[in-house]
């Protein structure tokens, strides 16, 4: 109700037509103070996979780090010694073509992969999408393969039990504090093509320095998917947290 | 760039807000970015700007308040300031802090034309 005429009451309530020549809008000025979450919907839906995951038994482990740095290869690399103790699956996620997902299909393993198109990272909610896509109830252990981006994937919680970022020799010793949102829910760190050290300018030790100061308690492997040299350290990372998990 | 995910969710999310207050417009929308979040102000706002369009937000400014860290000792239990990535008590050097603040990313505020509440329950359709 307008407070200078009392226009929106009944006619005979205002004693006249309802004809009014001030000017009014009907509206006033709100300020509104709100502490919404812009991620809140993606956090639930990551508390929702993780419970998930939980009642299948299956250790979630999303893996993050630039494009190249050796996440495909490193999943190949473990496919082929866990095989008989871990039933595994994957999911990829990439912003255009199947090719990450080939390659784990011709392992004989189960995958799902995810296109994005434009989205920089992947989230909770096609993470969701894709779990369903997999034999859920045959998994003991699951790795999401985030899309290849060493930011924005950091601060998209999964809903996996362990985040990991990894980070090739080739790519630079300086690029932990470069790239430090990944880092920050993170629980283990994985150098890998360490068979190239030989050939590469590379303070192995600045990396490993680097993360520790961003995530204290970082578990820190290093790793070559072609000479094998390091895998089992990180074989039986997965081992035993599964095995934590389950209980 | 995730700045657009996050700009898209920021559109959504305020214009719903908006709405379910009766908003006929939008003078100004405030958000607040944690610095851990990695998120860069400008491209948040270029992001806002296409995203805005068609919304009852189009128009509208985003004013963005960058939240400094705000971190505990899990050691010494002192909580400390920080303006960078890097969280290392300042008093005993201990790393892995526990983050207080700093790591999220809000809608803070908006700043609302409303239509007065028997207009907007009479449909607002006299003059």
């Amino acid at each position: 109700m307008c407070e200078h005429c009392g226009c929106g009451l009944p006619d005979e309530a205002k004693g006249g037509t309802g004809n009014h020549d001030h000017p009014h809008d009907h509206t006033h000025r709100e300020e509104v103070v709100l502490y919404r979450n812009l991620l809140e919907a993606n956090e639930r839906n990551a508390r929702e996979n993780r419970e998930h995951f939980l009642e299948h038994g299956i250790l979630a482990v999303n893996l993050m780090s630039g494009p190249g740095s050796g996440k495909t290869s490193l999943i190949e690399a473990l496919a082929g010694r866990l095989s008989m103790r871990l039933r595994m699956g994957v999911i990829e996620g990439d912003l255009a073509t199947d090719r990450d997902g080939a390659r784990i299909a011709a392992l004989g393993l189960p995958v799902w992969q995810v296109t994005t198109g434009s989205t920089c990272h992947l989230d909770a909610a096609m993470v969701h999408e894709a779990m369903h896509r997999l034999p859920l109830h045959d998994l003991d252990l699951l790795i999401v393969e985030n899309v290849g981006n060493l930011v924005c994937p950091g601060i998209y919680d999964l809903g996996c039990h362990l985040n990991g970022v990894l980070l090739s020799v080739t790519e630079g010793d300086d690029k932990v504090a470069k790239y430090p949102v990944v880092f920050r829910n993170a629980q283990f760190f994985c150098l890998t093509k360490t068979d190239l050290l030989p050939h590469v300018t590379f303070d192995a030790e600045r990396p490993k320095r680097e993360a520790r100061i961003l995530k204290g308690g970082l578990k820190v492997f290093e790793c070559s998917s072609i000479t094998g040299e390091g895998m089992d350290a990180f074989v039986k990372y997965m081992e035993t947290e599964r095995e934590a998990m389950v209980g | 760039m995730h700045e657009w995910s996050l700009a898209c969710a920021l559109v959504r999310s305020a214009e719903e807000e908006a709405r379910r207050r009766g908003a006929i417009s939008v003078h100004a929308v405030t958000v607040s970015v944690g610095f851990l979040t990695g998120v860069v102000p400008e491209l948040l706002r270029r992001s806002y700007d296409m995203a805005v369009a068609g919304t009852l937000l189009e128009g509208a400014p985003l004013l963005i308040r960058m939240e400094p860290v705000s971190a505990r000792c899990p050691a010494c239990k002192k909580e400390s300031t920080f303006e960078g990535f890097a969280l290392l008590c300042p008093a005993c050097g201990t790393s892995g802090l526990e983050v207080v603040a700093g790591d999220e990313i809000f809608l803070r505020g908006l700043d609302l034309e409303v239509a007065d509440e028997n207009e907007s329950e009479a449909g607002g359709d006299h003059v």
